[in-house]
């Protein structure tokens, strides 16, 4: 999918209807992200409105063309969902969910919006192998970088990208053809 | 590594996920602008990211973007204001302030000042009309004085008439030569209301009262001392008391003091 740059340059302009277009393209995706990190539907509407007020003052920050505009908001949203996990009082109401990863959050949340087909995205995922989902949780939920996701691996740092090439291609064959 | 070994190294995921270092981020943005088949990638990268995401993301209440629009609606259009005090214009009006104070006050000790000084003139003023009038009374009282002690003139006093006023008396100074006298009436009472002394020259074979005139209407030379021209040599002075504006004759009830002269 093209990035919306007229779109991101209006909403660097102050354009408040550009801005609600941006929201409605990638705050489900976002979402999404932020829900895999907490486990929590208040909280990640917390971090989510959290997100966007920052990348509406802070728009002027991204650059079109140095590097993705949904991966700019990616790390702006991620950083917000850790933020949140570490306040004193997320971590009072919460179990210790630390082990579950996205799948987990896939095979239990109902979404009524969404536009591939749930039922085949949940069994496609649950088929993922469990190095797959490790990396894909590290690299794009977690936001690790490449030599923390290695670490945490326990995997040579070159194995870190061809691993995510195979798994994210394998994934994109089911996805991605609807898109 | 040409365009089929960077879509299949895996960088493309990376750099959609955010974790390559910068440096090596930077080199996937100039080859997605020089190369098409590497923006396309990217953008399926991207795409399939956000479908998985979504995956994972419950119903989104329309309540939270109304929260987001309420706070940053108008936000960041506004040009926020220097909250810095401007201390240069805030001590500047206080001068001015200070300044129209510190001139409104002198002007008014000015103003007071020069009330003072127009009282303090005036007054000097009255003081020396005083001094002056008090120079002048002296210099009249001196020349009565010379005149009086002069050997031109007698003095005669005229005792109480004891049927009317037993405690009264008046002096008389009298120059025969030039027919004029001077009567001090100091030892008289305070003429009442619509009374007014009058003076009377007389002569005794037979008694002739001939009037001098009103105390009222003659040349008053000092406190209570009267003087009298074209007086003709008499015998006697007598005062009575008559009505406002004199009498003819005099009336002798009312006689409060009689002397005989002595020559």
């Amino acid at each position: 999918m093209e990035q919306p740059n007229a779109l991101i340059e209006r909403m660097q302009q102050g354009d408040e209807k550009a801005f609600a277009e941006i929201y409605s393209r990638y705050s489900k995706a976002i979402f999404g992200v932020i829900h895999t990190i907490l486990h929590d539907t208040e909280a990640s509407e917390e971090v989510l409105q959290d997100t966007f007020m920052k990348a509406w003052k802070n728009a002027s920050s991204y650059a079109i063309g140095k590097g993705r505009f949904y991966t700019w908001l990616l790390n702006i949203a991620r950083n917000a969902a850790i933020d949140k996990t570490r306040s004193k009082e997320f971590k009072n109401t919460q179990k210790n969910l630390s082990t579950t990863n996205f799948v987990d959050i896939i095979a239990t949340t109902d979404n009524l919006n969404r536009k591939t087909n749930a039922i085949g995205l949940k069994a496609f995922v649950n088929a993922l192998q469990p190095a797959c989902i490790k990396i894909i949780e590290y690299l794009y939920f977690k936001g690790y970088t490449q030599a923390d996701t290695a670490d945490e691996l326990e995997i040579p740092l070159g194995t870190v990208k061809t691993r995510a090439r195979t798994c994210m291609n394998d994934l994109r064959k089911l996805v991605g053809v609807e898109i | 590594m040409n365009i089929n070994e960077l879509i299949a190294s895996g960088n493309l995921e990376l750099y959609v996920c955010g974790a390559l270092s910068q440096e090596e981020a930077m080199r996937i943005d100039k080859a997605i602008e020089a190369h098409p088949e590497i923006k396309a990638e990217v953008e399926r990268i991207e795409a399939m990211l956000q479908t998985l995401a979504e995956g994972a993301a419950p119903t989104l209440s329309p309540t939270t973007w109304s929260g987001i629009e309420g706070q940053t609606s108008g936000v960041r259009s506004i040009t926020k204001a220097s909250k810095r005090t401007n201390w240069g214009a805030i001590s500047g009006w206080a001068a001015a302030i200070l300044l129209l104070g510190g001139i409104f006050m002198l002007l008014r000790q000015n103003n007071t000042l020069t009330e003072d000084l127009e009282i303090t003139t005036n007054e000097n003023i009255e003081l020396n009309e005083q001094v002056i009038s008090s120079q002048d009374q002296l210099a009249e009282t001196n020349a009565l004085l010379d005149i009086l002690r002069g050997k031109e003139f007698n003095a005669y006093t005229l005792p109480g008439n004891d049927a009317v006023a037993p405690e009264a008396f008046a002096k008389v100074f009298y120059n025969a030569q030039e027919g004029v006298a001077y009567i001090d009436i100091k030892g008289l009472p305070e003429a009442p209301d619509g009374k007014v002394y009058q003076a009377w020259s007389l002569t005794l074979n037979p008694l002739t009262p001939s009037s001098m005139g009103i105390m009222e209407t003659a040349a008053q030379v000092e406190e209570g001392i009267y003087k009298f021209e074209n007086v003709p040599a008499p015998e006697a002075f007598g005062i009575t008391l008559e009505p406002a504006g004199g009498s003819a004759s005099p009336t002798l009830e009312q006689l409060y003091t009689l002397g005989t002269v002595t020559p």
